[in-house]
């Protein structure tokens, strides 16, 4: 990462004056491209796609941030970054060739006339264009004007190759035949390539990465898929890939999420504070993944412990928890359910996202995930950890193993990484661990392209129901009552609304204190089976909660501490634990000032004062050590004695 | 086309016959309403008193000017006519065909339109390319070009003291307006996306000049040529008419001044004249147009 990449895209910005006030076309996109990379960016129109192509092309100017090639900043256009043009922009006075030479005169004036000739019949031969040479270009057909556009810019050999939707306005047969030879002449002469695209099946089948943009106003990069076909692709190889349907599928549902955005943003904007008494707002919009940990949301709205503080409150059902993390930076979501790393995730900036302080009053449930492995393996004798590791061995595998988890910030993530790692497994090098969001899991695993995974209920029981997994752990076996969901507010929001934080964090340490007992469970998971919530068979959400836990294996638990929901404190020391987990696997440079930064993420006062307010028991901070299953001690006073 | 190469003469009667059958709807409707029209002007004016002569008087009473319009007058041609006793015909006659008339005016139009061509495309791509110049000289055109092009016939000849300059500087003044205006606007329409080429293609301004603004300009100055050659036609009747001498705006006045009995006859035959040479005019312009430019359709 540190590597100087050969184009950088940095931190750029783009407003556009307009009589209603300045418009924010684009906002702190941040991107990376490595030489004879092939990256295309997706998004719905008017997501800025076109206008970032622009700026890197030169033709448009970034109001903030820059563009760096090979190390030297780029404002103004030119040959080394060359342009195929989304409407091909041939000039219709010059014949085919003379299009292509045009460039090819201007811009290797330097070689021999002959030499140059041979270079324009070579790249026209290329596109397969050498019989319609000398004809003007209203002569030939669209694909035929595209072929003439991409051999115009291949021809003056550009170091980078910008692509605006080339092939948007073509017919399918031709789109693909231009693909594939588009892909060949990139891989053959290692040319970097930046392209715009809405089609789906084109991104993957072309790039290295895909990036996603989210809808303007203000449209950042909202996630980077990286695309691990292995090359040469060709369509058909590409569409067998076991994987290629859970990245199909990403994309998609990327693209989905961003529609639904807008839909919810038009609605959003009419919703203005509602503020009455103390409370500055009432009416909230939290974010929830459909989970049995739901279950603090779904009883503070039915049981009406929302309402009792005095807040008007509506539940979002996100598709993943990405989703969570745009909503809350957006601004769309006041509050959401999030994993435990993630209001570190937010605040520290990981993944090539600008910094957004996170603040957590709460922790809302613990324990509740399994590891789950795929049906196959266990006819093939795997059962356990070591035993795993003897099936890796053995494979002689094309592609890497894979394994699923729901966000590089999840306890899910971190604990599967310890897990594997305890048993001699090392993430990353023997095996690949992903985020896929949790309803795309079983898809994943019975589609083979992911051997197992680490997820929150019911989708291990369902695993084990369908008969497609079977459970090797529960996460409670590794680390017995772990923090696993907490509540996260933005840091601003937080400042603005103290006393609505306050009713919000009241509320819902009610609900966990109502979700707690384990005679409540069966209501519960009755409850969660409804349509707004989990819209699931009660038998697959009951297990979770109040068992029989079936593995899949002919063992059955019976386990009340599988799904907890007391011990609501936020610990420093679960935090920090986080904060060590983010540093060994490479996400974070660990930051100098982490002790500062924890203490003012860990809403402990807001905490403090909701359980005075309702008469709970307190409870202390705890900076106990943190001992795991293998035996490792962590001790928060000592971070870094342990990796 | 495909005529000359059949080898029968059978076939191509044959052919004839398929080819007026293909280009009879197109022929038929023509030739009626060309008829219809001729029917209806002569029963109007058929009557002898008649001020408007009708068809069939005009073609005996200019029979001449209709059949030969390259004649000169000459003691040959007036040893003719006085035998065939239509010496009182003869005097009557102007002194040329009107073809001379024509060809007359057509080169002082053609000198007048070349320079307006020349100085109009010239200034055109100069404010076109140019925001400040466009800016300056834009008020100074939309006035310019609103004068009626015979009101700076006086100007002219006051300046230029002689008639000719002065009718070729009024066909310049009134041709160049359009061609001026109309390159000005080709050039500032030039597409982004070619300028974009140019741009990532670092052209400079002499290789941008000649690949990119003229060719795309060129449809724009070609409209205003075309306009252009229209105006300077009908500026050159009018002209003509005023200063005498010859040409065939002088033969329409002189024979309405002469009152001689054959002289409405002979004007409407040349009105007929200047009709067909200033369409001959606009298709030869539009033809050129669509020879030189390569447009995107």
């Amino acid at each position: 990462m540190s590597l100087p990449a050969f184009l950088e895209v940095d931190h750029v910005d783009r407003v556009f004056p307009t009589p209603q006030g300045a418009y924010v076309a684009l906002k702190d996109v941040h991107l990376r491209i490595a030489k004879g990379e092939f990256i295309c960016v997706i998004g719905h129109s008017g997501c800025g796609k076109s206008t970032l192509l622009n700026i890197v092309a030169g033709l448009d100017r970034a109001s903030a941030g820059g563009i760096v090639l090979q190390g030297r900043e780029v404002r103004d256009p030119g040959p080394d970054r060359m342009v195929v043009f989304q409407n091909h922009s041939l000039l219709p006075w010059l014949t085919v060739r003379q299009n292509v030479a045009l460039g090819v005169n201007r811009v290797l004036k330097h070689l021999p006339k002959e030499e140059r000739r041979a270079i324009v019949a070579e790249h026209l031969e290329m596109v397969g264009l050498t019989a319609a040479a000398d004809k003007f270009p209203r002569e030939i057909s669209g694909g035929m004007k595209q072929r003439v556009g991409i051999a115009r810019a291949l021809a003056i050999r550009p170091e980078l190759l910008l692509l605006d939707e080339p092939f948007g306005a073509l017919d399918a047969l031709t789109r693909g035949r231009l693909q594939e030879q588009l892909m060949e002449i990139c891989n053959r002469h290692e040319i970097s390539a930046l392209m715009v695209t809405h089609d789906v099946d084109e991104a993957l089948l072309l790039s290295d990465r895909v990036i996603m943009m989210t809808n303007g106003p203000s449209a950042r990069i909202g996630h980077v898929l990286p695309v691990p076909l292995p090359r040469p692709r060709s369509r058909m190889e590409v569409i067998h890939d076991p994987s290629y349907y859970r990245l199909r599928g990403e994309l998609v549902e990327f693209l989905n999420h961003q529609k639904y955005l807008k839909k919810e943003r038009a609605r959003h904007q009419q919703a203005a504070v509602v503020a009455r008494g103390s409370i500055e707002k009432t009416n909230l919009t939290l974010g929830f993944i459909p989970l049995s940990d739901c279950a603090p949301f779904a009883v503070a709205v039915e049981k009406g412990f929302f309402a009792k503080h005095g807040l008007d409150v509506t539940l979002s059902r996100e598709p993943s928890w990405n989703a969570i993390a745009e909503g809350m930076r957006e601004g769309r979501l006041d509050a959401a359910q999030m994993v435990t790393g993630m209001p570190l995730f937010l605040s520290l900036g990981v993944g090539n996202q600008p910094p957004l302080p996170v603040r957590t009053s709460l922790t809302l449930s613990r324990n509740g995930n399994a590891i789950t492995l795929s049906r196959r393996l266990y006819d093939q004798g795997v059962s356990d950890l070591s035993t795993l590791k003897q099936y890796l061995s053995t494979l002689t595998p094309q592609r890497k193993p894979t394994m699923g988890m729901v966000h590089s910030a999840s306890m899910h993530n971190f604990l599967l990484r310890h897990w594997l790692a305890s048993g001699g497994i090392q993430p990353d090098q023997d095996l690949d661990v992903i985020a896929v969001p949790p309803p795309q899991m079983i898809a994943n695993l019975t589609s083979g392209s992911i051997l197992g995974y680490c997820v929150g209920e019911p989708w291990n029981i369902r695993a084990v129901d369908e008969k497609v997994g079977f459970v090797a752990i529960a996460t409670m076996d590794l680390w017995s009552g772990h923090a696993e969901k907490v509540l996260g507010v933005r840091q601003d929001w937080a400042e603005q609304y103290p006393n609505t934080y306050l009713a919000l964090t009241k509320a819902l340490l009610e609900a966990c204190a109502y979700c707690a007992p384990f005679d409540h469970r069966d209501e519960i998971a009755a409850l969660l089976s409804q349509g707004t919530y989990l819209n699931a068979d009660s038998r697959y959400i009951r297990p979770g909660l109040a068992g029989p836990y079936d593995l899949g294996t002919g063992k059955s638990l019976y386990r009340q501490e599988f799904c907890r929901f007391d011990g609501n404190a936020p610990h420093y020391s679960e935090q920090l634990w986080v904060l060590t987990q983010m540093v060994r696997w490479q996400m974070t440079l660990p930051p100098a000032n982490y002790d500062a930064l924890l203490r003012e993420m860990i809403s402990l006062s807001v905490y403090q004062r909701a359980i005075a307010e309702l008469e709970f028991p307190p409870t202390s901070d705890s900076m106990a050590p943190i001992t795991l299953w293998d035996g490792t001690v962590f001790d928060p006073t000592l971070p870094l004695a342990v990796r | 086309m495909s005529v000359s190469t059949l080898p029968k003469k059978s076939r191509l009667s044959l052919d004839v016959v398929s080819l007026a059958r293909k280009n009879a709807p197109q022929v038929v409707p023509v030739v009626v309403c060309l008829a219809g029209f001729f029917l209806i002007w002569q029963i109007l004016c058929g009557a002898p008193t008649s001020p408007i002569p009708a068809p069939l008087r005009i073609v005996s009473d200019s029979q001449l000017l209709i059949t030969r319009p390259f004649f000169e007058k000459s003691d040959q041609l007036k040893d003719a006519y006085t035998r065939a006793n239509l010496a009182e015909l003869y005097n009557q006659m102007p002194n040329q065909g009107l073809g001379w008339q024509v060809l007359t005016s057509l080169r002082r139009v053609l000198t007048g339109y070349a320079m307006s061509a020349i100085a109009g495309v010239g200034i055109g791509l100069l404010i076109g390319s140019n925001i400040m110049f466009y800016r300056g000289l834009d008020p100074i055109i939309q006035v310019m070009r609103t004068v009626p092009p015979l009101a700076w016939l006086p100007i002219a000849l006051a300046g230029l003291k002689q008639a000719e300059p002065a009718t070729i500087f009024l066909i310049f003044i009134t041709a160049v307006w359009p061609i001026l205006i109309n390159t000005a606007v080709g050039v500032q329409q030039v597409p982004q996306d070619y300028r974009n080429v140019a741009r990532v293609l670092r052209l400079n301004r002499f290789e941008y000049f000649w690949t990119i603004l003229l060719p795309s300009a060129a449809p724009y100055i070609f409209t205003g040529l075309r306009i252009a050659v229209g105006l300077s036609w009908l500026a050159i009747v009018a002209a003509e008419m005023i200063q005498g001498g010859v040409g065939i705006g002088s033969f329409i006045w002189d024979a309405y001044n002469s009152a001689r009995e054959t002289g409405i006859s002979d004007i409407i035959v040349a009105l007929v004249y200047v009709g067909i040479v200033g369409l001959l005019l606009d298709k030869l312009v539009f033809l050129l147009g669509r020879l030189i430019v390569q447009s995107e359709a």
